[in-house]
C-alpha cells in the first residue's frame, strides 16, 4: 500500500523560542504548543489562527494534554508543577506542586477526570482533576531515574523510564509489567488496537513491542536520536511509524516491514523533538526551534 | 459758651467711655461668659489628654499615628504585576509625631548631653602661634561643664580657679615663697627680673591690708619645656615669619620665593600638590599678595644686594659648620624624637558604653537573641545518623577515590579529559570499596527487624516471619506448595495479612528512607565542577539482572527481561477510570475500618461495637491464633457474598460486615478460653441467668423498634420483621461479649456444662436430649418468635437447595444469632466444618423430634433450608437501617 505523500500545509511561527511540544487536542482540530518561554500557545493549525496564550509556569513547559471535551488542558514544566487550565478563561484552575523535579511529561485519563505526571524524580503522579484535592491521589515509585513518557489508556498506564525499562500498569488487574529495554526510552506511545508499544530508544532506534509477550516485533532505525528525548507516533491507521530525528527529518517506517517509507524534511540539521499525529485523519504536526509545521497531504486539503 | 467749650476741651478723660445709653432700652445684662476649658493641647491643637481625669495619658484617635482611625495593619499583598515591596519598618513609624517630640518616649531633637564632657584630663596643648595666638577661641567658647572629680574637691575645700593650691599665706609669707621660686638652669640675675617695681608698689599698698589677712598661694604655672629647634641663643625668638595662611615666609635656610607659593613641585614637577589653607584666596591668584600677610621685618632686606648676601651667607655657613667651637662636637645623629606614647589597643569587640548614657529603649540591641531552637541544628551529621539508626561510614570513600585517581592517571584517554569517563570500566574493579561508600541502610533496618520478634509466642511463626522478610514472594509460593499442612490456606492467606502488617509496622525509619533514596551510580563531580563531563546513564541498567542485559543485547526480549509484580492501584484512581477495584481478595485495612465518633443514640447503644473493633483490630494483627484465621476465612467469605448480593451499594454495606466479623472473632477466642476454664471448675448450671438475659434482650428491641423502626417497617410483613428481631438481637448481643472478653466466666457461661456441650459433639444422639433438658426453661419465651420464623420459613421453601447445602457449610448463611450462639456455647471452638456438617445432622434429628431448645435453638431446627432467603431479606432491613442511621447521625 502506497502511502500518499505528505507535504507541508502550514507553517506556523510560535515565537516561543523553543516548541517543547506540539499535540493535538482531542479531534484534532486544535493544538498546542508548549514553548522555552514558560508560556502554551492554542492554535487553530489548520486555519494558521493564534487563540489564546496561557502564561503561568514559572519555567519552560515541557508537556501539556487536553481534557476529552477541550474545556480544559494540563500542563507540566521545569518549575516542578503541574497546572489544569481552563481553556477559555486561560486561568490556572489548579497547581499541584507534588513533584520533587521537572515535570517530563503529562496525560489525561480517557474520561479526562485524571491527569498522570512524570518527572525527573523519578515518579509517576495521578492527580485527581475532579476534586480539589492538592495531593496525587497514587505516587507510582517504581523507576530508578527520569520518567521520560506516560501513556494512559482506559486501563493502562504506559511509564517510559531513563533507567531502560517500561512499565506497564494495568489498573484492571492491579498489576505492574516491567520490560527491560536495554536503551534509555525517550518516548513511548500505543498502538491503536492497543496490542504494541512503540518505543523511542536512546540508540536512535524505534521498537515495537508486543503488550503481551513483551517480545520485540520490529525495530526501526535510519534516524539519528543523538541526547535528545527524540518523540514517536503511530499513523492514524496503524500502519506506519513515525519519529523525528535529530538532523530535521520526520520518517515514516511501514509498521510490518520496517521500511522507511517516507522522509519529510521539517528543516536542516536541526532536531524535530516533537510531533503529533491527528487522532482521525493523516494529519502531522512536528516541531523544531520555535516553529511548527502541519503536514497532510494536498487533496485533504482541497 | 466759650469758656465752657474751652472747658471741655481742656478736659483730660481716661479710659473708654460707655456706649451711648438710650433711655428706651433697657440694658441686656450681659450672660455671664464661663471661661472655655483649659486643655492642654499639642502643637496642632489637639488635646494632649484624655481619658481618665482628663490628665493621665495620651490616647484615643487623636493622637494616634497619622490617621484619625489609629495605625492600619498592613495586609501584605503580591501580585505578579506588583511585587510587594519589602518594607522594614522601624520603631518611628508606629509613633506620633508627639512621641519624638521633647517630651515623647523616643525624643529626637539635638541636645547637648548632661554628661557632655570634652576631655577630662585637659591635656596640655600646644596652640598655633598664628595671628590669632593663644587657646582657639572656640575651644574657649565650648568648654565642657564637666569637671573632674579633683577639681570638684578642690572647690568643695575652697579653691577658686586662678588660684594656687595649698595653705592660704599671708601676704609676707607669699611674697617670700616666690623669692624662693626655685628655678632650674640659669637663674636670672635679680636686677633683670622686672616683677620687682610693680612689687614695690604692692608693698606699700599692704600696709594698708592687715596683716592677718590671708591669701591663697599663687597657681602653679605649669613649666613645658619645648624642644629647641632652631639654633638661636636660649630663649631668643626671632621676627615671626608666618604668614597667615600658616606657611613660614622667608625663613632662614629656605627660599622665600618657594614656601610663598602654595603650589609645591613635588617628584620633579610630575605632581603638583597644594599645600597651604585655602582660605580667601583663589587657587589661581597664586601671584596675588597675601592679602592677610602682617608686614613684618623680616620682609625687609637688611642689606643692599640680598641675594649676593645669601651667596656669602650659605658660605658662611658652610665655614661655620666646617669650624666647630672648641669643645663642641658635631653631633653626628640629629636629635632624638619626642617619644609619643600611642593609646593601647582597643579590644577587637570592645563597645563604648559610657557609664551614665541613657539609651533608648528603640534602639538595636546588641545583647544576641535566646537560642529557641531545640537544638536540632547543632546536630552533627553522625549524631543525627545515629538518630536515624545508620552505621557510621567506614573511611573508605577517600581510598576509592584515590583508586580512581589512580586509574585516571594510568588512563591515557581519562587523563586527557580529566576525570574517568567510562565509568563502568573502573566500577567494576571499584566496586568493594563502592559498596561501602553509602551508608548501608538496608543492612540496619534488617538488623532492626531481627531485634523485633512479634510471634516470639509461636517459634514456628516467628521463623515463618522471618522466612517471610527475606523474601516474601519465596514465602508465599512456599507457603501455596507445602510447607504447613496443618495450616488451611485460609490460615495461610490471614497468616500473610499479619505477616506484611507485622512487616508495615515495626519497619525501621531507615527502610521507609530506603524506599525513596536510590545511590547515585557515580560520584556527583558535577555538583563541583560543572565543566567536566557527565557520562552517559544508560550503562546505568536500572534494577536489570545480568541476565536481562543479556538477553537485551540479543535482543531476546520477552519473558527474560519480563518481570511482573503486583500493583495494587489507589480506590480512586480505580474510580476515576472506571475499572473495577482489582486484588479485593486481600482485604486491606481501610479509612472507613477507622471508628467514627458519633453522638447519636446508637452510638451508645453500640459503643461496645466500636470499642471491640478497635479491640479485634488489635488482636487480629499479632494474636495468630487458629480460631482467629477460621474468622478470616468466614469473613471474607462474608465479604465476598455480600459484594455480590448488593454491589449497587458497596459503601453503606461495610460497616455490617465489619461488625459481624469482629463479633465473631471475639466470640472465637472467648470461647477458647471457657474451653480451658471449663474443664476446671465449671460443673453446675443454672439456667435462670439464661431466662433473664433473654428478657432483658427483648425489652432492649423494643425500644430499638419503638424508636426507629415504627413508620415504615410496619407496613412489611411477618417474615420481614422477624428477620429484623433476629438482627437486633445481634446488635444487642455484642456488647456483652466484649465485656466478658477478660473476665473470668461468668453470666450465662458461669452455669453451662462445657462437658456436656463437648460431649454432645462427640455423640449427637445422646447431646440432642441433654441440650433439650436444659434449654427447656428458654423455651416458653421463645415461642413466639418461633411462630413468625415458621411462617417465614414456609414462604422461602422454594430456594435453591444446592445454595442451600452452601450456606450450611459456609458461616455466612448461617444467621447470625444462631451462630453466636453456637460460638458462646462452644460448639465451634476448633473446627470449623464438622460443626457445620454436625448441626446439619442435628436439625435433621431435631426436625423429627420437634422439641425446642432457645430461640435460636428453635430456629435452628425448623429454618434449615430457608436460612438463605431469609438472610437475604434481613440483610437488606440491616441495609435501610443503617442508612437510616447515617442519616440521622449527620
Amino acid at each position: 500500500m502506497s502511502e500518499p505523500e505528505l507535504s507541508t500545509l502550514v507553517t506556523i511561527k510560535c515565537k516561543q523560542q523553543n516548541i517543547r511540544a506540539v499535540r493535538f487536542n482531542v479531534d484534532g482540530s486544535y493544538c498546542l504548543t508548549c514553548g522555552a518561554d514558560k508560556k502554551i500557545k492554542l492554535w487553530n493549525p489548520h486555519k494558521q489562527l493564534h487563540l489564546k496564550t496561557y502564561g503561568g509556569h514559572a519555567n519552560e513547559v515541557l508537556d501539556a494534554a487536553g481534557a476529552c471535551d477541550s474545556s480544559h488542558f494540563v500542563s507540566c514544566s521545569s518549575d516542578k508543577s503541574v497546572i489544569l487550565w481552563d481553556v477559555t478563561t486561560g486561568q490556572p484552575i489548579r497547581r499541584y506542586r507534588g513533584h520533587a523535579s521537572t515535570v517530563t511529561c503529562v496525560k489525561f485519563n480517557e474520561e479526562s477526570t485524571m491527569a498522570v505526571s512524570g518527572s525527573v524524580d523519578n515518579t509517576v503522579a495521578f492527580w485527581d482533576t475532579l476534586s480539589r484535592r492538592q495531593e496525587p491521589v497514587q505516587v507510582l515509585k517504581d523507576a530508578k531515574d527520569t520518567i521520560t513518557a506516560v501513556q494512559v489508556t482506559n486501563h493502562e498506564i504506559l511509564t517510559c523510564s531513563v533507567d531502560c525499562h517500561m512499565r506497564l500498569y494495568d489498573i484492571r488487574v492491579g498489576k505492574m509489567t516491567s520490560d527491560y529495554i536495554g536503551q534509555i526510552v525517550t518516548f513511548g506511545s500505543i498502538t491503536h488496537d492497543g496490542q504494541c508499544f512503540v518505543l523511542s530508544c536512546a540508540d536512535s532506534t524505534v521498537k515495537l513491542f508486543d503488550k503481551e509477550s513483551g517480545e520485540l516485533l520490529n525495530t526501526f532505525s535510519g534516524h539519528e536520536s543523538k541526547d535528545l528525548l527524540l518523540e514517536n507516533a503511530v499513523n492514524e491507521k496503524d500502519s506506519h511509524i513515525i519519529s523525528g530525528s535529530a538532523n530535521g527529518e520526520v520518517l515514516y517506517w511501514d509498521l510490518i516491514s520496517s521500511n522507511c517509507t517516507q522522509k519529510l524534511v521539517h528543516c536542516k540539521q536541526k532536531p524535530v523533538v516533537s510531533l503529533s499525529q491527528h487522532p482521525t485523519e493523516n494529519y502531522l504536526l512536528t516541531a523544531c526551534e520555535d516553529e511548527v509545521k502541519l503536514w497532510g497531504t494536498k487533496a485533504m486539503e482541497e | 459758651m466759650v469758656d465752657s467749650d474751652s472747658e471741655e476741651e481742656n478736659i483730660i478723660r481716661f479710659g473708654t467711655p460707655l456706649e451711648p445709653y438710650e433711655e428706651d432700652e433697657v440694658p441686656a445684662k450681659r450672660k455671664f461668659q464661663q471661661q472655655p476649658d483649659q486643655y492642654a493641647v499639642d502643637a496642632h491643637g489637639r488635646r494632649r489628654f484624655h481619658g481618665a481625669f482628663t490628665g493621665g495619658f495620651s490616647a484615643g484617635y487623636g493622637n494616634t499615628v497619622g490617621t484619625p482611625e489609629g495605625w492600619i495593619p498592613t495586609s501584605f499583598k503580591s501580585s505578579r504585576s506588583e511585587k510587594a515591596q519589602v518594607s522594614n519598618f522601624r520603631p518611628e513609624d508606629f509613633m506620633d509625631e508627639e512621641d519624638r517630640g521633647e517630651f515623647g518616649i523616643a525624643p529626637r531633637h539635638l541636645q547637648t548631653n548632661n554628661e557632655f564632657s570634652g576631655q577630662k584630663r585637659q591635656r596640655q596643648q600646644q596652640f598655633h602661634d598664628g595671628p590669632i595666638p593663644g587657646e582657639p577661641v572656640l575651644q574657649q567658647l565650648v568648654r565642657a561643664v564637666h569637671e573632674t572629680a579633683a577639681v570638684k574637691m578642690l572647690r568643695a575645700m575652697g579653691w577658686r580657679e586662678g588660684q594656687g593650691t595649698g595653705e592660704r599665706l599671708a601676704k609676707e609669707a607669699k611674697r617670700r615663697a616666690k623669692e624662693q621660686h626655685k628655678v632650674y638652669g640659669c637663674y636670672m640675675p635679680p636686677e633683670m627680673r622686672n616683677e620687682n617695681p610693680p612689687q614695690t608698689d604692692e608693698d606699700s599698698s599692704d600696709s594698708e591690708i592687715d596683716y592677718e589677712t590671708l591669701f591663697a598661694p599663687d597657681d602653679y604655672e605649669p613649666y613645658i619645656l619645648q624642644r629647641k629647634n632652631d639654633r638661636f641663643g636660649l630663649g631668643y625668638s626671632g621676627l615671626s615669619r608666618h604668614s597667615v595662611l600658616g606657611n613660614l615666609v622667608g625663613e632662614y635656610g629656605s627660599d622665600a620665593g618657594s614656601s610663598k607659593s602654595h603650589l609645591v613641585m613635588k617628584d620633579k614637577g610630575k605632581k603638583v600638590s597644594i599645600r597651604g589653607q585655602a582660605f580667601g584666596v583663589g587657587a589661581f591668584e597664586a601671584d596675588d599678595d597675601d592679602i592677610y600677610a602682617t608686614e613684618d621685618m623680616s620682609h625687609y632686606d637688611f642689606a643692599i644686594g640680598g641675594a649676593t648676601i645669601d651667596k656669602q651667607k650659605a658660605k658662611k655657613t658652610k665655614e661655620k659648620t666646617v669650624n666647630i667651637l672648641e669643645g663642641f662636637v658635631k653631633s653626628s645623629k640629629p636629635l632624638p624624637s619626642v617619644p609619643s606614647y600611642p593609646p593601647p589597643a582597643l579590644p577587637r569587640d570592645y563597645v563604648p558604653a559610657p557609664a551614665g548614657s541613657r539609651r533608648s529603649r528603640f534602639e538595636p540591641t546588641t545583647e544576641t537573641p535566646r537560642n529557641q531552637g531545640l537544638g536540632r541544628h547543632e546536630l552533627t551529621a553522625a549524631a543525627r545518623g545515629a538518630l536515624l539508626g545508620e552505621s557510621p561510614v567506614p573511611k573508605t570513600i577517600t581510598d576509592s577515590i584515590s583508586n580512581e585517581n589512580k586509574q585516571v592517571q594510568s588512563d591515557p584517554i581519562a587523563r586527557v579529559v580529566g576525570r574517568n569517563v567510562n565509568f563502568v570500566s573502573t566500577s567494576d574493579n571499584t566496586t568493594e570499596t563502592k559498596e561501602l561508600d553509602f551508608i548501608p541502610i538496608k543492612d540496619s533496618g534488617k538488623e532492626l527487624s531481627n531485634v523485633f520478634k512479634p510471634f516470639v509466642s509461636d517459634p514456628q511463626k516467628q521463623a515463618r516471619y522471618e522466612r517471610y522478610l527475606k523474601d516474601k514472594n519465596s514465602v508465599i509460593q512456599e507457603n501455596n506448595s507445602t510447607i504447613d499442612d496443618r495450616l488451611t490456606e485460609w490460615e495461610r492467606s490471614r497468616e500473610l495479612m499479619e505477616f506484611e502488617q507485622a512487616a508495615k509496622l515495626y519497619k525501621p525509619l531507615s527502610g521507609i528512607m530506603e524506599e525513596r533514596f536510590t545511590h547515585a551510580s557515580e560520584p556527583d563531580d558535577g555538583a563541583l565542577n560543572p565543566l567536566c563531563a557527565v557520562a552517559k546513564s544508560s550503562n546505568n541498567y536500572g534494577q536489570a539482572t545480568p541476565e536481562q542485559i543479556e538477553a537485551a543485547m540479543k535482543g531476546a526480549f520477552g519473558s527474560i527481561t519480563r518481570q511482573e509484580t503486583a500493583w495494587r492501584p489507589e480506590s480512586l484512581v480505580c474510580k476515576r477510570f472506571n475499572v473495577p477495584e482489582p486484588g479485593t481478595t486481600r482485604d486491606e485495612p481501610k479509612k472507613e475500618d477507622k471508628p467514627k465518633v458519633s453522638y447519636s443514640i446508637f452510638s451508645y447503644l453500640e459503643s461496645s461495637v466500636h470499642d471491640k473493633e478497635s479491640f479485634t483490630k488489635e488482636q487480629t494483627k499479632f494474636s495468630g491464633s487458629k480460631s482467629l484465621n477460621m474468622d478470616a476465612i468466614n469473613r471474607t467469605k462474608l465479604n465476598e457474598r455480600e459484594k455480590n448480593e448488593n454491589k449497587k451499594e458497596p459503601t453503606p454495606q461495610m460497616p455490617v460486615i465489619i461488625n459481624n466479623s469482629t463479633g465473631c472473632n471475639k466470640r472465637m477466642t472467648v470461647a477458647e478460653l471457657f474451653l480451658k476454664e471449663s474443664e476446671n471448675d465449671l460443673k453446675n448450671k443454672d439456667q435462670g441467668v439464661v431466662v433473664t438475659e433473654t428478657i432483658n434482650k427483648f425489652d432492649k428491641m423494643d425500644l430499638y423498634k419503638s424508636i426507629f423502626l415504627s413508620d415504615s417497617e410496619n407496613e412489611e410483613d411477618d417474615g420481614g420483621e422477624n428477620a429484623k428481631t433476629t438482627d437486633h438481637t445481634d446488635f444487642i448481643e455484642k456488647p456483652k461479649n466484649t465485656e466478658r472478653n477478660t473476665s473470668p466466666p461468668r453470666g450465662i457461661f458461669a452455669n453451662i456444662d462445657f462437658d456436656e456441650l463437648n460431649s454432645w459433639k462427640r455423640n449427637s444422639e445422646t447431646k440432642n436430649s441433654e441440650k433439650a433438658t436444659i434449654n427447656t426453661t428458654t423455651e416458653m419465651i421463645a415461642n413466639d418468635t418461633i411462630d413468625k420464623k415458621g411462617n417465614h420459613n414456609k414462604q422461602t421453601d422454594n430456594s435453591d437447595p444446592i445454595k442451600d447445602i452452601e450456606a450450611n457449610v459456609y458461616g455466612p448463611k448461617i444467621p447470625e444469632s444462631l451462630k453466636n450462639r453456637l460460638e458462646d456455647t462452644g460448639a465451634l471452638e476448633n473446627n470449623f466444618k464438622p460443626t457445620f456438617r454436625s448441626k446439619e445432622q442435628r436439625d435433621l434429628v431435631q426436625e423429627v423430634d420437634s422439641s425446642s431448645d432457645s430461640d435460636s435453638w428453635v430456629e435452628a431446627k425448623e429454618a434449615k433450608t430457608k436460612k438463605q432467603k431469609k438472610k437475604k431479606s434481613k440483610k437488606h432491613k440491616s441495609k435501610h437501617k443503617k442508612s437510616k442511621h447515617k442519616k440521622k447521625d449527620r
